[in-house]
């Protein structure tokens, strides 16, 4: 009976001194931590970025080896080795953060290199279209201005021409402009063009020149004196001589018709000297824009 | 026997009294643990550490019943582990979220950069 009272005593204090005294000096818990820490002993961010915890995790880590080399119970080795991994961990997360808030700092010194070059682009590209731009409007400006002499030139032509026309007592209706030649340019009964006919006829021609497009029609009147057949005669004949003088001139000939009226059509009563001889004339009939001249009514 | 009993007895209370803590550091460290859970939920860890929360809350409740129970070292020991779950949830939770920043930063980045390379190559036309 003794002996059995005895043992489970003794065996309960051998068990408690077998595990103070057989303490190994690690634990798989242990084990882990001791690797986790070399991991962030080696991670330099670790060191750059969070000392402090990395600090705190040596001392937990430091306090679990003290309980292994003491030989402390497993339970307590454990305890110590699993704050030390905790701390361990810390000290990592620690270090990632700040390495993403340095990143973030560096961000935002990036986005705002881009934007520069974003800003400077734009300002590049409003300089090259302003440029552009200034040399449209230089060439449109010098478009203008060419625009605007040639269009005094052609004014002044104008001008000049409204001018001969004027010379010449032009008048307009509605068959074209009418340059009457009169009586006194052609010598008494005869068709040849005198000095002075020839020189009115030199004038027409010089306004002929200028307007290329005209078509011309060469009309001869007489007065009443005479037979009607002697005077369609005359009249044809005079016109014809105004023809041939123009044509003499450089008036290209496809544009120059002739028609005689004779007694036809006068413009003054006959009943006398001046009015008869204000019926003695060639009209010329200029149609401007190249349009056939219609037949007197 | 009753040498053995009395050694047998002396060595446990050596072991337990060795061990054993008092009343104050213990509740100390029940709090000190109990304000690292709620800076750990202030930053955020229930959402971005779930597990290490859990694990703190847990431990901190345990250390308070033992504290309740007078197991002094008991609810050191559970505080301890506590306040590093709690610390370890909110570095986590720190870390989560500034990259998740840097990593937003990035992107915009990336789209500032193409939009600039598209400026670029339509104004060269």
């Amino acid at each position: 009976m003794k002996k059995f009272a005895l043992m489970p005593a003794a065996f309960a204090v051998s068990v408690l001194f077998a595990a103070c005294s057989t303490t190994p000096t690690t634990t798989s818990q242990l084990d882990q931590a001791r690797g986790d820490f070399l991991a962030a002993q080696n991670n330099p961010s670790v060191a750059a970025n969070a000392p402090l915890e990395f600090k705190a995790a040596s001392d937990a880590l430091d306090r679990a080896n003290a309980a292994a080399a003491k030989k402390e119970s497993l339970n307590e080795i454990d305890k110590l080795a699993y704050i030390a991994k905790q701390k361990i961990a810390t000290a990592q997360e620690a270090a990632r953060a700040k390495q993403a808030e340095a990143d973030v700092a560096n961000a935002g010194r990036q986005r705002d290199e881009i934007r520069l070059e974003a800003r400077t682009a734009e300002a590049n590209q409003a300089k090259a279209n302003a440029e552009r731009a200034k040399a449209e409007a230089d060439a449109a400006k010098a478009q203008a201005d060419a625009a605007a002499n040639s269009a005094r030139d052609e004014a002044a032509k104008n001008a000049a021409l409204q001018q001969q026309l004027a010379d010449l007592q032009a008048k307009q209706t509605e068959r074209g402009v009418i340059i009457t030649l009169s009586d006194v340019l052609f010598n008494v009964d005869r068709a040849e063009l005198s000095a002075e006919g020839m020189r009115t006829v030199q004038k027409v021609a010089d306004v002929l020149m200028q307007e290329p497009q005209s078509v011309v029609l060469v009309e001869g009147f007489t007065d009443s004196t005479g037979t009607s057949q002697h005077n369609l005669e005359l009249s044809q004949r005079r016109a014809e001589s105004v023809r041939a003088a123009l044509v003499g001139l450089g008036v290209p000939s496809g544009k120059i018709g002739t028609r005689g009226y004779g007694e036809a059509y006068p413009v003054a009563s006959n009943a006398d000297a001046g009015s008869r001889q204000l019926n003695r004339r060639v009209e010329i009939v200029l149609s401007q824009n190249g349009a056939p001249i219609a037949n007197r009514r | 026997m009753k040498l053995w009993t009395m050694l047998g007895g002396a060595a446990l209370a050596l072991g337990v009294s060795a061990c054993a803590s008092n009343k104050t550091p213990a509740t100390a460290d029940v709090a000190v643990s109990r304000e690292a859970v709620a800076a750990a939920t202030s930053a955020g860890a229930a959402d971005l550490a779930p597990a290490e929360m859990q694990s703190a809350r847990e431990k901190l409740m345990r250390a308070n019943q033992a504290l309740a129970a007078k197991d002094y070292k008991t609810a050191q020991d559970l505080a301890a582990q506590a306040s590093a779950d709690a610390q370890l949830a909110q570095s986590k939770a720190n870390s989560a979220k500034a990259t998740t920043a840097a990593d937003e930063l990035q992107q915009n980045i990336r789209l500032l950069r193409e939009e600039l390379q598209r400026a670029n190559a339509t104004s060269q036309q």
